[in-house]
């Protein structure tokens, strides 16, 4: 899958370049308004990495330059440091596929782009295998050979987000971010996850052995396949 | 004192004081033309005396050195003609004065002309008197229509003064009410001008509107410059972060590196969140958020309850809801949310293991208050006094207080005049009162 980038910060568009081909995506990268509107015209994408605060110009004016275009379904995720709500609420108003304050981590960014395409493609198989258990995005469930396994909310987006990330260690913060917000709640406790993967793991060693399902000791947690 | 009325009771005062002292400069002056007029007549009637001295009547009293009295009927005026002790060069010297005398049972005032004069080797003083009743009764009557027309005056000075000095500060007060009372926020300030013929008026409301263009246009810059450091901040932080991240990816990382840069993720973490906070803060002062949701407050406090509820169980809390009303405020509701959240989340983090928290409500006068109380660690006063400063935190186990929750709840509660109160006990446990008055 081919990413553009559009982002005027060099070192941030290369971390996030590294990240991603790392990940098996093809990385185009434009610094500026008029560069990232070649690259659109001329290719497609499958995710366009918009900054809304370009030397050149405004981010919105490439949304809605790309809405204006046919048979186009590049997926955008807005990545600003705005951070007003105003930004937020009109960027996914005129056509973007999520929104993301910076600073985000990259894992977040993996997250949300797995989300998206799952979404747009309508995978066949919307599941995911995790040695035997199978995480259904859509629905929002957990089964284990038919059975639903009962999970509250915030245990399967903690359950989610670590299998989308597997084989990286998520740090308890990173958790914490992503299941609670970033906005507003800045007395989000680390021990707030620990309380959650503590009953997510009960609940999933009723069904399976979890060894997989790895603490790591003061930082926080793996899913290690 | 109203400007209004000051300057109608100045008017009536200084009013009051020219009709007395015209009123006093009339009487007196008629006092003196009408005696003036009188001691005339006097004088014309004492030459006809004198003049009639030798005639037969007079001289045979003078002769027997009696006292000669003549009066008319009404006892208007009357002659009297007293031998005294010879002098053989009295000065024939006229004085006046206002006496009263009894003439035949009745007391009259008269104005009296007094004179010695000598005649065939004798001393006689002549008094010739007119009564002045009449004068007075003149005096009385200006004195009377003094007092009516000085208690007219004053009324219709008053009514018309209030009345005038009401339509000539009409523009006053609505410059203040519209231009200063009613504007609590600069970007939303009315320039129209008000209209007033009264050119002091007109620069008042000239003054008012430049200052608040200044105040207004610090007002941009400093959202500016917000908005500005929080991209110039929270970029680098993002560059970092995505940075250290990458490092992670590299699996020949030695455990000991790969702790330091999770702790690094960690602080640079705290940084956002303090940075976002602050941010919050200013954007909440400076009144960038939109007031139009309906928030229930009951809504809200279960779904904060919901969200909070592993933490309560985990520090074994008894969560009670007493809740009686459903009550809605016109606001924000994630910011709302925000302040109840950070209030409850207080009260869990410091409250003691297996202690409870208890939220309540009452309206009273249609004021609603909500009640968030707990039985944690409590506050001394002065704590109280500072519970509401940035960066201001308390003793905690908790690692992550930057000592903000209270300054962000302050700042949502300015935003939505809603009044907050902190009740606390030392070892005891707090309670935080929001009171929903002023809505508007």
């Amino acid at each position: 899958m081919n990413v553009l980038i559009v982002e005027d910060e060099k070192g941030l568009a290369l971390e996030v370049d590294e990240f991603l081909s790392h990940e098996g995506f093809t990385v185009e990268h434009a610094r500026t308004k008029k560069s990232a509107e070649e690259k659109i015209f001329v290719n497609n994408y499958d995710f366009i990495l918009l900054d809304l605060g370009l030397p050149d110009g405004d981010g919105f004016d490439l949304l809605k330059m790309l809405k204006g275009l046919e048979k186009r379904d590049d997926a955008v995720i807005i990545l600003t440091a705005r951070g007003a709500v105003d930004d937020r609420v009109m960027g996914l108003e005129q056509g973007a596929d999520d929104y993301l304050a910076k600073p985000f981590s990259l894992s977040e960014l993996l997250a949300r782009m797995h989300a998206i395409t799952r979404r747009k493609h309508r995978l066949e198989s919307n599941d995911i295998n995790i040695k035997g258990l199978r995480v259904n995005i859509q629905n929002r469930t957990v089964m284990y050979n038919d059975e639903r396994i009962n999970l509250t909310k915030k245990e399967f987006e903690i359950f989610n987000y670590l299998v989308l990330n597997k084989n990286r260690v998520i740090s308890r913060t990173n958790l914490t971010e992503h299941v609670w917000g970033d906005v507003l709640e800045i007395n989000s406790d680390s021990n707030f996850v620990d309380v959650h993967v503590k009953n997510l793991r009960k609940k999933l060693s009723q069904y399976i052995p979890i060894d997989w399902f790895e603490t790591v000791r003061s930082i926080g947690y793996r899913i290690n396949i | 004192m109203k400007l209004q009325v000051k300057l109608a009771l100045y008017n009536t005062l200084t009013k009051v004081a020219i009709i007395l002292f015209t009123g006093l400069l009339i009487l007196l002056s008629i006092e003196k033309i009408s005696y003036n007029h009188i001691e005339v007549r006097l004088e014309e009637k004492k030459e006809a005396t004198l003049r009639s001295l030798s005639s037969r009547e007079i001289n045979s009293f003078l002769a027997a050195q009696k006292v000669y009295t003549d009066y008319n009927i009404l006892k208007e005026e009357f002659i009297t003609i007293t031998p005294v002790k010879y002098e053989a060069n009295t000065p024939s010297k006229v004085t006046f004065s206002t006496e009263t005398r009894k003439v035949e049972r009745n007391m009259e005032t008269y104005r009296i002309l007094s004179n010695r004069f000598n005649f065939n080797e004798h001393t006689y003083l002549l008094e010739i008197g007119e009564t002045i009743e009449s004068v007075e009764e003149l005096k009385s009557i200006i004195k009377k229509f003094t007092l009516l027309v000085l208690f007219i005056a004053l009324v219709l000075t008053l009514i018309s003064d209030l009345v005038f000095t009401k339509f000539l500060l009409a523009p006053f007060y609505k410059i203040i009410d519209r231009k200063l009372i009613k504007v609590n926020d600069p970007m939303n300030f009315d320039y129209e001008k008000i209209q007033t013929t009264t050119q002091d008026f007109e620069l008042l409301d000239d003054s008012i509107s430049s200052l608040m263009k200044k105040i207004s246009n610090l007002f941009i810059l400093e959202k500016q410059f917000i908005a500005n450091v929080s991209h110039e901040l929270l970029t680098p932080i993002s560059i970092i972060s995505s940075r250290l991240e990458n490092i992670l990816l590299h699996e020949e990382l030695s455990e000991g590196s790969e702790n330091k840069m999770h702790a690094s993720l960690k602080t640079l973490n705290r940084l956002k969140s303090i940075i976002n906070s602050l941010l919050l803060i200013s954007k909440v002062e400076n009144n960038q958020f939109d007031k139009g949701d309906m928030v229930m407050i009951a809504g809200v406090i279960k779904e904060i309850h919901e969200e909070l509820e592993d933490r309560i169980d985990e520090k074994h809390l008894t969560f009670t809801n007493h809740l009686k009303y459903i009550y809605s405020i016109q606001g924000n509701r994630p910011l709302m949310h925000t302040l109840l959240f950070n209030i409850i989340n207080n009260s869990i983090k410091y409250n003691t293991t297996k202690g409870s928290i208890t939220i309540s409500d009452d309206l009273n006068d249609d004021i609603y208050a909500i009640t968030i109380a707990d039985t944690g660690i409590g506050m001394e006063q002065k704590q109280i006094d500072n519970a509401f400063n940035r960066f201001e935190k308390f003793d905690t186990d908790e690692k992550e207080s930057y000592g903000l929750g209270l300054a962000i709840v302050k700042s949502i509660t300015a935003f939505h005049n809603i009044n907050i109160k902190i009740n606390s006990v030392k070892n005891k446990g707090t309670a935080v009162k929001l009171i929903f008055d002023n809505q508007v």
